[in-house]
C-alpha cells in the first residue's frame, strides 16, 4: 500500500500496452508515454513487463509506503529522496515500511517510471488498470493521483541491488533535439513533394500545449495535392479535410497547418488527413521531451520500424539486468 | 467514388487503414462494417481490433504474428468474399433520443464564440440552412429531424457516434468551426463535413450546432441499466432518431436520467441489409418537401 | 536574507506578475508557466521585495532548477 502525500502534476497509473481491444468504441489504449523505461522499472522489481506502474510527469510526487517492498526508478531523473538520501535510477532499491519518496522536478527528461514489487492493484476497467484522466476511467477512480489516496500494491518477489545494464537503457537527449523516426502514411499523397521536404528538412518545436492526448508541433505551413482541394463537401471545407476516418496510435495529425502527434490518450478517429505515423519504437522520445525541444523526423520503412520494436522489447527482458 | 480495389495504407508500424472510397455512402460504410465482422467471425491471426468509420476500416495488428504484407492478402480475400454486399446483414438496434432543437444551450455557446473568437461567425442554424439552400432555420430542423441516422463509427471520444442521414433527401453539409469553440454542453447535436454526432461530455467543438438531447450517451455513474455493462451507450451499426421536445420535457428527462429512472427508448436489434435499405430509398418521393 | 525561487518544472513562462521592486508577501503568485496544457502557478516563499526577474513571459523551452525571481 502506498500513500499519497503529494501528487505531483499529473502521476497516473499506467500498464503496458493499455487498453486494447476497444478502438472501434473510441476509447484511446492509454499506457505509459515511454514504455520502454515503464517495462524496464517492471522487470527491475520482478514484475511482468507490463505490470501496472506510476508514471510521474514533469513534477514527480511524494509517497509513503505503508509497508517493506522492493522499488525501481527508471526514465527521467526527477531527483527522488528516500528519507532524505538520493535514489539512483535503474536499480531496484529496498524501502521499509513508513519511509517516504519524494520526487522533484524533472531534470533530463519529462517522464519518471516507478514499478513497485507486486504491481499496482487498481480495479482493472476494460481489460487494463491503465488511467485515461481525460476521460475519467482507468487509475484511481478514474483520475490521476490526488493526495490522501492509498495505491493498492500487490504481493512481489522483488530483489534489491539488480541494475539494467548502460546498454539496455535509453539515452535521453540533452542538447534538446531528438531524431524521431515516422512511417509514410496513411494520407500521404495529401501533400504534395515541396510539403513532404519541408517536413522533413524542419525543426519542429515541441508546444507546452502538449499532453498524453497530443503532442503539437509549431513549424512551417503545409502544401497539399490537388486531392485536397478539389473533393465533394463530404470531406470539409479545409485542405487537412478528409471524410472522417480512424486515426493510427502515433499519427502526425494535421489539424488544419498545426500537425499534432496523437499518443497514448488521443482521439481515436476524425475529420483531419494523417501524412505520417511515428511507429512504436519512437514513442519512447516523445514521453522523454520538454516544451520548447526540437524534433527533425526520418522516414523509415515499416519493416525496419516493427525490427526496432523487436530489439527494443528484446531490451526489456532480465538479460538487460546485472 | 467507390473505389474500384481498395486502398491499403501503412500507419506506423501496427496498422493497416483500408480505404474504400472516399464519399459519404452507406454503401462504403456497409463494406467496413461486413469486413468487421467477418475479421471477428473469423478470427484472423495477428488482428488486435478493427475500427470500421464512414468509409474506411483501421486495422490494429501485431508485427510479430503477421507482416504487413500478409495482412494485405489476408483482407483482400476476406474483401473478396463481400462481393455479395447487398445480402450482408448487420445487427441494428433504433433508439429514440428527444431533443430541443434550436435549443438555449447551443445559442449560448455560439454567442460566446461571436463575442470572445470570430465576431463574423453567421448562427450556425441559419448558416446551415444558407449553404444546403433551405428557406431557413425552421425548414432545416424539419430536414435534419426528418431522418434516421446510421451509427458508422463511434471515435474521437469514448463512445461518440459519427452518423450518416438514411434518408438520402436529408442530406445536409456543413464546414467545421474554424477556429473551434472551446465550450459546448454536453449532449448538443450538431454536424461537420456531412456528420452528424452528440457530444457525450461537455468540451470544445468544431460542428455547427442546432439542438440538444438531455439523454447521455456517455456516463461513468453507469446507473441506467444500459449503461451497466459500459459507460457508452451506442454501437456501430445502431440508428438514432431525435424526436422533438419542449424544455419542460428536456428537464424532465434530464431529472430522471440523472436519478437513474429513465427508460431508454429502444428497439431491440434489427436486420439491416443493404439491398432492403436500397429498396426503400428508391421508394422515396424525391419531390416531397420538409 | 535572498529566498531564490526555482522552475519547479520544464516549460514555457506564460505569465509573470511581478518585476524588480515589487514587495511581496509569503504565497503571493510570482509567475505562471505551462507545461502539458497545465498552468503552474509559482508563489513567493516568502515576504520581501523582488531584487531580480530573470525570465520573460512568453519564454520558451525553460528548465526546471532555474532561478527565475530573488526575494530579497
Amino acid at each position: 500500500m502506498l500513500e499519497v502525500i503529494k501528487p505531483g502534476l499529473e502521476t497516473s497509473i499506467q500498464d503496458w500496452p493499455g487498453r486494447y481491444g476497444y478502438l472501434n468504441c473510441g476509447y484511446p489504449w492509454s499506457g505509459p508515454m515511454d514504455s520502454w523505461s515503464f517495462r524496464l522499472a517492471n522487470v527491475l522489481v520482478g514484475n511482468t513487463p507490463g505490470d501496472a506502474a506510476l508514471e510521474c510527469q514533469f513534477i514527480g510526487p511524494t509517497l509513503k509506503f505503508q509497508r517493506a517492498t522492493v522499488i525501481a526508478l527508471t526514465g527521467a531523473d526527477m531527483q527522488a529522496k528516500l528519507d532524505g538520501e538520493p535514489v539512483p535510477l535503474w536499480q531496484s532499491i529496498a524501502v521499509n515500511a513508513g519511509q517516504t519518496l519524494a520526487m522533484g522536478s524533472a531534470r533530463v527528461g519529462a517522464r519518471g517510471y516507478l514499478a513497485i514489487a507486486g504491481g499496482i492493484r487498481n480495479p482493472v476497467f476494460f481489460g487494463s488498470r491503465a488511467t485515461f484522466n481525460k476521460g475519467g476511467l482507468g487509475g484511481m477512480e478514474g483520475h490521476a493521483l490526488k493526495a490522501g489516496q492509498v495505491v493498492p500494491v500487490g504481493e512481489g518477489q522483488g530483489r534489491a541491488g539488480l541494475r539494467v545494464k548502460e546498454t539496455a537503457r535509453p539515452v535521453i537527449a540533452t542538447d534538446k533535439r531528438w531524431q524521431v523516426e515516422v512511417v509514410l502514411g496513411p494520407n500521404d499523397d495529401w501533400i504534395d513533394a515541396a510539403g513532404h521536404e519541408r517536413f522533413l528538412t524542419t525543426d519542429w518545436k515541441l508546444s507546452s500545449k502538449s499532453d498524453r492526448g497530443g503532442f503539437r508541433l509549431e513549424g512551417p505551413d503545409w502544401t497539399f495535392t490537388e486531392r485536397a482541394f478539389h473533393k465533394l463537401p463530404e470531406h470539409g471545407s479545409d485542405p487537412a479535410n478528409i471524410v472522417d476516418h480512424g486515426y493510427p496510435v502515433g499519427a502526425i495529425n494535421l489539424a488544419g497547418q498545426t500537425p499534432i502527434i496523437l499518443v497514448a490518450d488521443g482521439p481515436s478517429g476524425g475529420g483531419f488527413i494523417n501524412p505520417y505515423t511515428v511507429p512504436q519504437c519512437a514513442f519512447w522520445k516523445l514521453g522523454q521531451s520538454k516544451p520548447g525541444e526540437v524534433y527533425r523526423f526520418q522516414v523509415i520503412p515499416v519493416t525496419e520500424a516493427q525490427q526496432r520494436a523487436r530489439d527494443m522489447a528484446a531490451r526489456c527482458t532480465h538479460d538487460s539486468l546485472e | 467514388m467507390i473505389y474500384e480495389q481498395p486502398r491499403f495504407l501503412p500507419g506506423g508500424d501496427r496498422f493497416l487503414t483500408i480505404e474504400f472510397g472516399d464519399e459519404l455512402n452507406l454503401e462504403l460504410n456497409f463494406r467496413a462494417q461486413g469486413l468487421a465482422k467477418l475479421i471477428a467471425q473469423n478470427k484472423v491471426k495477428g488482428i488486435v481490433e478493427a475500427a470500421p468509420f464512414f468509409a474506411t476500416i483501421l486495422i490494429h495488428y501485431d508485427p510479430d504474428q503477421i507482416g504487413f504484407e500478409d495482412l494485405k492478402r489476408e483482407m483482400t480475400a476476406l474483401i473478396g468474399t463481400l462481393v455479395t454486399l447487398d445480402d450482408v446483414e448487420l445487427d441494428s438496434r433504433l433508439i429514440y433520443f428527444p431533443a430541443v432543437y434550436l435549443d438555449p444551450w447551443s445559442a449560448e455557446a455560439i454567442d460566446q464564440y461571436i463575442e470572445k473568437i470570430n465576431p463574423n461567425k453567421k448562427r450556425d442554424p441559419e448558416f446551415v440552412a444558407e449553404l444546403n439552400g433551405l428557406e431557413d432555420a425552421a425548414q432545416m430542423v424539419r430536414v435534419h429531424s426528418g431522418t434516421e441516422y446510421w451509427v458508422a463509427a463511434l471515435g474521437f471520444w469514448p463512445g461518440t457516434p459519427f452518423m450518416m442521414p438514411l434518408d438520402p433527401r436529408c442530406r445536409l453539409f456543413a464546414p467545421k468551426y474554424n477556429p473551434p469553440r472551446t465550450f459546448t454542453y454536453k449532449g448538443t447535436i450538431g454536424m461537420g463535413g456531412g456528420s452528424t454526432a452528440i457530444y457525450p461530455v461537455d468540451g470544445p467543438g468544431g460542428y455547427q450546432i442546432f439542438a440538444r438531447t438531455p439523454v447521455p450517451i456517455w456516463d461513468m455513474s453507469q446507473k441506467m441499466e444500459p449503461f451497466r455493462e459500459a459507460p457508452h451507450l451506442l454501437r456501430p451499426t445502431d440508428r438514432l432518431k431525435f424526436v422533438h421536445c419542449s424544455l419542460e420535457e428536456f428537464e424532465a428527462t434530464e431529472r430522471k436520467c440523472a436519478e437513474g429512472t429513465y427508460q431508454i427508448n429502444a428497439v431491440g436489434y434489427q436486420k439491416i441489409s443493404l439491398k432492403r435499405y436500397r429498396a426503400w430509398a428508391d421508394s422515396l418521393d424525391r419531390n416531397a418537401r420538409f | 536574507m535572498a529566498h531564490e525561487v526555482e522552475l519547479q518544472t520544464a516549460g514555457n513562462m506564460w505569465k509573470v506578475l511581478v518585476k524588480p521592486g515589487d514587495q511581496v508577501q509569503a504565497g503571493d503568485t510570482l509567475f505562471i508557466m505551462e507545461v502539458m496544457k497545465m498552468e503552474v502557478p509559482h508563489e513567493a516563499p516568502a515576504a520581501g521585495t523582488v531584487s531580480a526577474v530573470n525570465v520573460a513571459e512568453g519564454e520558451e523551452g525553460l528548465e526546471a532548477g532555474f532561478v527565475a525571481v530573488v526575494i530579497d
